[in-house]
């Protein structure tokens, strides 16, 4: 299978993965992001999104297809490799014990470490770039704990930052966050996408914080991709109904994108 | 805190520095006055010495085999409160040891391996094996699909630990009334009880040493883990090659600690805490501090033990003093300390 001429920084062809029991998570899945893209992962409970992101991650082995970065099959790249390529961001992620902001913007740069793991001038002064870049510089010698969950996951980014990697995999980082950090982290990686040209997909929940600041959605429901596309293509009426199951006016803001108001009297 | 060639040089210099001092002052300071007898009695004087040096160096290798199992079993498990004996090992090398002792004809107690010259004790080698058997067993019990999952693994721990400590206790009980005293002594836990001989000292400190050095080698890697297998997957970490490899070093230098000394408690737990408290928790700093405080903690609660006038072969079980001693230590700085004490995993 030959790779594309420009190729993608993340490109899933014909994706199939079972938990076994018959019961397929995802069956031919296929979709790209492109380099700078910021791509928006949607659907219900259950329709395969965090599987697809582990797949992503290589934490599961596909069953069927392939995910390729930057032109390359997946599995091909050593684990180091990948993590310069690629950057994983939970939607929380506490460690077990009490480490600083800034050891935890450094572990980014383990990939690019020797094994001890000592940290050389251009790796404390790329943590710190990193920490500036998603404004948490004032908490650098504080502990995690000592952060509102909205600071945690700018640290968190900036770790992803420190890592250098092009290609950002977040799994619904805006869970527990409140409206505003929410729309501030989506507004974030969509400036980095702009900016620096890192490429983000983000699993999410929320249409329209996705629809707000993504470039493209994909929408998954029971294992496949129902649409994919622009916001405006995705979130119409009619996929909304078909994928949640429950009737939403959609209007368009004046940027054109789509707001989605769910009728909540008929639930 | 960042971490660079020059300050991790600095404190790990310092922390060598203390531990010599720390050794030294055992070697000097006990209940006969050394110096008296150097050129009185030389002979006295040369006994004295070799089994302070004994007795120091057992305490320093056991403190820090703990030391360090009880870091890397908190990493590995994500587990404020793991401790060196978690999976059972303890329960498995302590029954080997008491077992030996109380089936073994007291003239198969030590034997000599002639080739390399060396005295091992019979007890001590069945401790170890067992302590052997019992991490393959609970490993083969809490794999499933070829996966070590920490929660299965804590369970089989457990479960494997009380069925041990049945058999020791059927054994306690079976036993003489002076095999029991030995036995109740020994799983208190103190270094004199089982008097190490230089031979297994020898090969004790082989494979601590070997086990210690993978930890300070692991410890940017234990970092990593402590976000979670996924984020240390993600960040490069082949998790699953170190997780086993890391658990199997741990284990040994468990199993090793209980055959040579005892079931030492309270230094694999709280040591490692007291140093995250000063010196936070990145493991590159954590596991070699914790070698180095994990021996001079053990050394001077072995020194306390001897120190005390009491009329019992070995002293108090240096377990019981450690923790008399440092437990109020360890509640001052807790409050003090700004280190949250471990989130919940």
């Amino acid at each position: 299978m030959t790779a594309p001429a420009a190729p993608n920084a993340l490109e899933v062809r014909d994706l199939g993965f079972t938990y076994g029991q018959g019961r397929f998570a995802l069956s031919g899945v296929n979709f790209s992001v492109a380099p700078g893209e910021f791509v928006g992962l949607l659907g219900p409970n259950g329709s395969g999104k965090s599987t697809l992101v582990k797949l992503a991650m290589r934490l599961l082995p596909p069953a069927a297809g392939e995910i390729f970065i930057d032109g390359r099959r997946a599995g091909d790249y050593r684990l180091r490799d990948y993590a310069r390529r690629v950057a994983y961001l939970p939607q929380e992620n506490r460690p077990a014990f009490a480490f600083t902001v800034l050891e935890t913007v450094l572990m980014g740069r383990s990939p690019h470490q020797g094994a001890m793991g000592f940290e050389s001038a251009a790796d404390l002064a790329r943590a710190r770039a990193a920490l500036d870049r998603v404004d948490a510089a004032a908490f650098a010698d504080l502990f995690l704990d000592e952060l509102s969950g909205g600071e945690r996951q700018r640290v968190m980014l900036a770790r992803a930052l420190a890592q250098e990697a092009r290609l950002l995999i977040l799994d619904e980082p805006a869970s527990f966050l409140d409206l505003r950090h929410q729309y501030e982290l989506y507004r974030l990686l969509r400036d980095l996408a702009r900016a620096e040209r890192r490429s983000c997909l983000c699993v999410g929940h929320d249409l329209n914080v996705a629809a707000a600041f993504c470039d493209r959605l994909v929408l998954l429901c029971a294992g496949r991709v129902v649409a994919a596309g622009p916001p405006a293509e995705v979130l119409t009426a009619a996929k909304v109904r078909e994928v949640y199951e429950i009737d939403a006016d959609v209007t368009l803001r004046p940027d054109g994108r789509p707001v989605v108001l769910p009728r909540i009297e008929q639930l | 805190m960042s971490f660079t060639v020059r300050r991790y040089f600095l404190i790990l210099a310092a922390a060598a520095v203390l531990w010599l001092a720390v050794a030294g002052f055992s070697l000097v300071v006990g209940a006969e006055n050394i110096w008296q007898l150097r050129d009185s009695q030389p002979d006295a004087f040369n006994q004295i010495l070799s089994s302070r040096l004994e007795r120091t160096l057992t305490a320093a290798l056991v403190g820090a085999a703990l030391a360090a199992s009880g870091v890397a079993f908190q990493a590995l498990l994500r587990n404020p409160l793991a401790e060196p004996y978690i999976l059972g090992v303890s329960g498995g090398a302590s029954l080997g040891v008491i077992l030996a002792t109380v089936l073994l004809p007291v003239s198969c107690l030590t034997f000599t391996i002639p080739a390399l010259g060396l005295t091992l004790s019979a007890a001590g080698l069945a401790g170890f094996l067992m302590a052997l058997v019992t991490v393959g067993a609970v490993y083969l019990i809490a794999q499933r699909h070829g996966r070590l999952d920490p929660y299965r693994l804590i369970l089989t721990g457990v479960i494997v630990n009380a069925f041990f400590g049945a058999a020791i206790m059927l054994t306690a009980a079976l036993a003489g009334d002076r095999l029991r005293n030995e036995i109740i002594y020994w799983l208190m836990g103190g270094l004199g009880s089982l008097r190490a001989r230089w031979g297994e000292l020898a090969v004790a400190a082989l494979v601590i040493l070997a086990g210690l050095a993978v930890f300070v080698y692991q410890a940017a890697g234990f970092n990593l883990l402590s976000f979670g297998e996924d984020v240390a997957a993600s960040l490069g970490l082949h998790v699953e090659r170190r997780r086993r490899s890391a658990f199997v070093v741990a284990s040994l230098l468990a199993g090793v600690s209980v055959s040579l000394a005892g079931p030492i408690g309270f230094v694999g737990l709280i040591v490692p805490h007291l140093l995250r408290m000063i010196f936070g928790s990145d493991h590159r700093l954590l596991v070699p501090l914790s070698i180095f405080g994990g021996a001079i903690f053990l050394m001077i609660g072995d020194r306390l033990v001897q120190l005390v006038p009491y009329n019992l072969v070995g002293g108090l079980p240096v377990g019981v003093v450690t923790a008399l001693c440092g437990v109020p230590f360890f509640i001052l700085l807790m409050r003090r300390s700004r280190t949250p004490q471990g989130a919940a995993p």
